[in-house]
């Protein structure tokens, strides 16, 4: 069982850092903008008026239009390939050369996954206009444990959001298990 | 708008209860820009082990934000935001947010509020988890 040998958790330890999605961060295809605020808006039936009313936003703490903070994930994820994106499993474009880090584990038979939980932390809410770039490392890989659905490994990564300047305007955790499928 | 001096710990949020359909999932799929058909496609979902199309994650969180604003305010920021995962929400049902203040301290001109929330649907915990507002005080 590569599993429980220890070369093997080696091998995920010597993982953490790596760079999850390509090299280098991903740069929004848009600015943030008032469309797809107001379309956002809109899904969630969210009234709040520093979103899309400039007379309450621009005397507000934020002094101008804001991008609800939820959205920071939205404004770098890539504009869709529509054509095969379900013969990808949802991927929205194709996968860039090579298998990302995660491979390691799936060759290993903990081919399922499963998010268990986000964590979000805003340094500062979105201007409209900000360009918005976001770089994911992996920051941590637990030893196999036995759970629910089967036996697997948590796996935890980072993403850092940054404006145009560099700045960091938040941060984004995100945890999932990979296990083995129940035969 | 809920102002500092008039905040409590264990004071209760106003529950929001969200009637989801369809429409309400795949408006906030494309709004956030995911695309995964299982959040859109039922027959992909189905096909996939799924009975229907599900709520996708960052749907679950903008609807968490709109309950904590919905109370807090638009002089309110949303500093953190932390979920764990559990039912997935199918079309059909109703998803129930609710929320505590669990702590509160001043930081300069600014004060920090904490909240516990949970949304639940028939199926059990859709999301448990803790955010921190900041109001200004």
């Amino acid at each position: 069982m590569a599993a429980s040998d220890p070369t093997f958790q080696a091998r995920l330890d010597g993982l953490v850092g790596a760079p999850v999605g390509g090299g280098g961060p991903s740069v929004g295809p848009d600015p943030v903008n008032q469309p797809m605020i107001r379309h956002w808006a809109a899904a969630f039936d969210d009234a709040n008026p520093v979103y899309t009313d400039p007379s309450v936003a621009t005397t507000s703490r934020f002094g101008a239009i804001v991008a609800p903070p939820l959205m920071l994930q939205t404004w770098t994820m890539p504009t869709p390939v529509l054509a095969g994106i379900a013969e990808r499993g949802g991927s929205p474009v194709p996968a860039a050369e090579g298998l990302g880090p995660l491979a390691v584990l799936d060759e290993a038979g903990f081919t399922a996954t499963l998010a268990t939980g986000s964590e979000f932390e805003f340094l500062r809410y979105l201007r409209l206009g900000d360009e918005v770039s976001a770089e994911t490392v992996i920051e941590a890989i637990s030893e196999e444990k036995s759970t629910r659905m089967g036996t697997g490994h948590f796996v935890t990564w980072v993403t850092t959001y940054r404006d145009g300047t560099g700045q960091v305007v938040g941060r984004q955790r995100f945890r999932i298990l990979k296990f083995r499928p129940a035969p | 708008m809920t102002a500092w001096d008039e905040v409590h710990v264990g004071d209760e949020l106003p529950a929001l209860s969200i009637d989801v359909t369809a429409t309400v999932i795949v408006a906030g799929a494309i709004a956030s820009r995911d695309f995964m058909p299982v959040h859109h496609d039922r027959d992909y979902a189905n096909a996939q082990g799924a009975p229907d199309i599900f709520m996708n994650i960052l749907s679950t969180t903008g609807h968490c934000s709109r309950f904590l604003t919905d109370w807090a305010g638009p002089e309110a920021m949303v500093t953190r935001l932390a979920i764990r995962l559990g039912v997935p929400t199918f079309p059909g049902t109703t998803l129930t947010i609710t929320g505590r203040v669990v702590d509160m301290q001043r930081q300069g001109d600014e004060g920090l509020v904490d909240v516990e929330l949970r949304a639940a649907n028939d199926l059990g915990d859709h999301v448990t988890g803790t955010a921190t507002l900041s109001l200004p005080t």
